[in-house]
């Protein structure tokens, strides 16, 4: 008698092996297909509207629209989807490591860093010098997410080690960095001018507005290096909800394996950020979804993605279309999604105590 | 000498439990540390198992520095069973067994016919292959314990750690783990360190005893010669009738009362010479 129902199919070829877990993999086919659908349907919307054959003939043909379609809409969309990819993957890292459903990048230091740095950058410069708000905004901003993005994250890493990286102690060290970056972050949009604190609030929110290619680029380019690696690491990841002790009988070095993974989910989320501003509630809703969508014991890391790409698209089409003619930023939306969710969650977690 | 202590220093902090300790397990052998609570018998153990690194001397696996071996490589011949392992809620027995394999796969090759086939024997060696679906918290303790061991055992390492496999469970189950554990020494040739409360199961299923006292062995070899009333007091401050097992032949111990602890003893032999 074999049990192999208890493990399910197995893929074998030559020296590969992999276990087949059919749900996931299809789950992971409807989001993929879900994710391509809301980059054409937003690309849909704009100055003027296009139907999606409209579209699908304005990117493959070349007439005047071709130049609107690939310039302007296409990055944008690509921007949405590509960025909440990006987040969820980081959420659903960081998730792991701190064996934490409500655990975000947000309290790796990445988000609150990358928000001080903006800001203080928009309140110093714009007064003093009103000119130089474009070529901040387009290449500065960025920039400076990404390096205030590092630098908060190197904050909350140094004070959290303590001869290894215990989830717990990453996760209160976290918070307690993400308050002091938050009131920083306040103290600066108070004694700031009330154009430039305007300015800042719109970032802070996290916009898709007038997104184009030098957003769509890095993120990409670190989601094509950056999921492939996780991937590698996802085996010793799964491992990490086990005990200390029985990871080192396994051969699993469990230090280095949360840095790494958390070195990922760090860049992963600093680079989102300083495309679209900091997108709220991604990071920590997606990987829950997709680990209930995928029917898994641990937020899967491709499906999560996934399940981000189609949240922040999807966030996106209403953030443009519920108050037509006025835009949200995106934010706000993913904001309005996720807090029910994340109250939802929390009452979840109690009467699971309780009983 | 597959597993060597070398003048260990052990502790947690600043706080040292275990200071200037040898021992060797030798192959092939089941061995067994007892000792009062808080002796060190299971820092001890963690440190053979590379749980723990020692500040002071080595611990040698086949001769090499087990610090210095590559942990993933001292995991194909060495497995740990920790004292109250903890898994994540929801996990299939299966799946807690195939978590035993970790040590042989890599990212391109994680569910060999190899890997199914070992899982399939430590599943039915433990009595558990029916049982493969139910999830670990669904089980009883005897059954989780059994688990727990067959994952060590899909490892398939030659050395095996067990940190009081038989807590919590009745006797029973403790029974049940414990000829388990004899058979894999006996079936299949794999050597045993395990750390027991019960002395007079350790002196049945044991070839070697080793007995602890603040962080020091004080004495160590087969359980007739180790298990006698002198060390029960010594080691236990127990005073105790050490008898024949009218089944297995091995000394049984049978407790009187507890003695003051060792040093007022001393201290009271003192001042009895003085008179």
């Amino acid at each position: 008698m074999t049990p192999s129902s208890a493990y399910g199919p197995a893929l074998r070829a030559g020296p590969t092996s992999w276990r087949l877990r059919p749900r996931p993999a299809l789950t992971a086919l409807v989001l993929l297909a879900a994710a391509v659908l809301l980059t054409g349907l937003g690309m849909r919307l704009g100055d003027i509207p296009m139907s999606l054959a409209e579209v699908a003939r304005a990117v493959v043909g070349d007439g005047p629209d071709h130049l609107v379609v690939m310039e302007l809409r296409l990055p944008r969309a690509l921007t949405g989807v590509l960025v909440g990819a990006a987040l969820a993957l980081a959420g659903a890292i960081t998730q792991a490591v701190a064996r934490n459903p409500l655990a975000s990048p947000d309290i790796l230091g990445v988000t609150p860093g990358a928000s001080v740095c903006v800001v203080a950058a928009i309140v110093a410069t714009s007064s003093a010098a009103g000119g130089a708000g474009g070529t901040l905004a387009s290449v500065g901003i960025p920039l400076l997410a990404l390096l205030g993005g590092g630098v908060g994250a190197l904050a909350v890493y140094a004070l959290a080690w303590r001869g290894g990286l215990d989830g717990y102690r990453l996760v209160l060290v976290g918070i307690g960095v993400s308050v002091v970056f938050t009131n920083v972050k306040y103290w600066l949009l108070t004694v700031g001018d009330v154009n430039d604190s305007g300015r800042a609030m719109v970032w802070i929110t996290g916009s898709l507005n007038g997104r184009g290619w030098e957003h769509v680029v890095p993120v990409a380019v670190a989601l094509a290096v950056l999921v492939p690696a996780t991937l590698v690491g996802t085996r010793s990841l799964g491992a990490l909800r086990f005990g200390e002790e029985t990871l080192t009988g396994l051969g699993v070095r469990p230090d280095l394996t949360r840095s790494l993974m958390i070195l990922a989910a760090v860049l992963l989320a600093a680079l989102a950020t300083a495309a679209a501003g900091p997108i709220t509630f991604v990071a920590l809703a997606a990987p829950q979804i997709a680990l209930r969508l995928a029917g898994a014991a641990q937020p899967p890391l491709v499906v999560s993605a996934l399940t981000g790409a189609v949240l922040t698209g999807a966030a996106d089409l209403v953030a443009r279309t519920a108050f037509s003619p006025v835009e949200l930023p995106v934010g706000v939306v993913t904001a309005v999604l996720g807090a029910p969710y994340l109250i939802y969650l929390l009452v979840r977690a109690r009467r699971k105590a309780r009983s | 000498m597959r597993l060597r202590a070398v003048d260990v220093k052990l502790g947690y902090g600043d706080r040292v439990i275990v200071d200037g300790l040898d021992l060797g397990i030798e192959a092939g052998t089941v061995t067994t540390i007892i000792g009062p609570n808080g002796c060190g018998k299971s820092t001890l153990l963690r440190a053979l198992g590379r749980l723990l690194k020692p500040s002071g001397g080595e611990v040698l696996l086949d001769g090499k520095r087990i610090d210095r071996m590559p942990t993933k490589e001292v995991a194909k011949i060495l497995g740990v069973l920790p004292q109250a392992p903890t898994a994540p809620e929801g996990l299939t027995v299966a799946d807690l067994v195939a978590r035993g394999r970790h040590p042989h796969q890599t990212w391109y090759r994680q569910w060999s016919s190899g890997d199914e086939l070992a899982v399939n024997e430590a599943l039915s060696m433990t009595g558990l292959l029916d049982l493969g679906e139910r999830p670990l918290d669904e089980l009883s303790g005897g059954q989780r314990q059994r688990a727990w061991i067959s994952m060590a055992l899909a490892q398939g390492t030659d050395l095996l750690l067990l940190d009081e496999p038989t807590t919590f469970l009745d006797l029973a189950h403790q029974i049940e783990v414990l000829e388990l554990v004899r058979r894999l020494h006996g079936e299949l040739g794999r050597t045993v360190v395990m750390v027991l409360h019960d002395l007079n199961l350790a002196a049945r299923y044991t070839d070697h005893l080793v007995a602890m006292r603040s962080g020091k062995v004080v004495a160590a070899g087969p359980p007739a010669e180790v298990l006698t009333e002198d060390l029960l007091a010594e080691v236990f401050d127990l005073a105790a009738r050490v008898i024949e097992d009218p089944v297995a032949g091995t000394p049984m111990v049978v407790p009187i009362g507890s003695l003051p602890a060792t040093g007022e003893r001393a201290r009271r032999n003192g001042a009895l010479l003085k008179d």
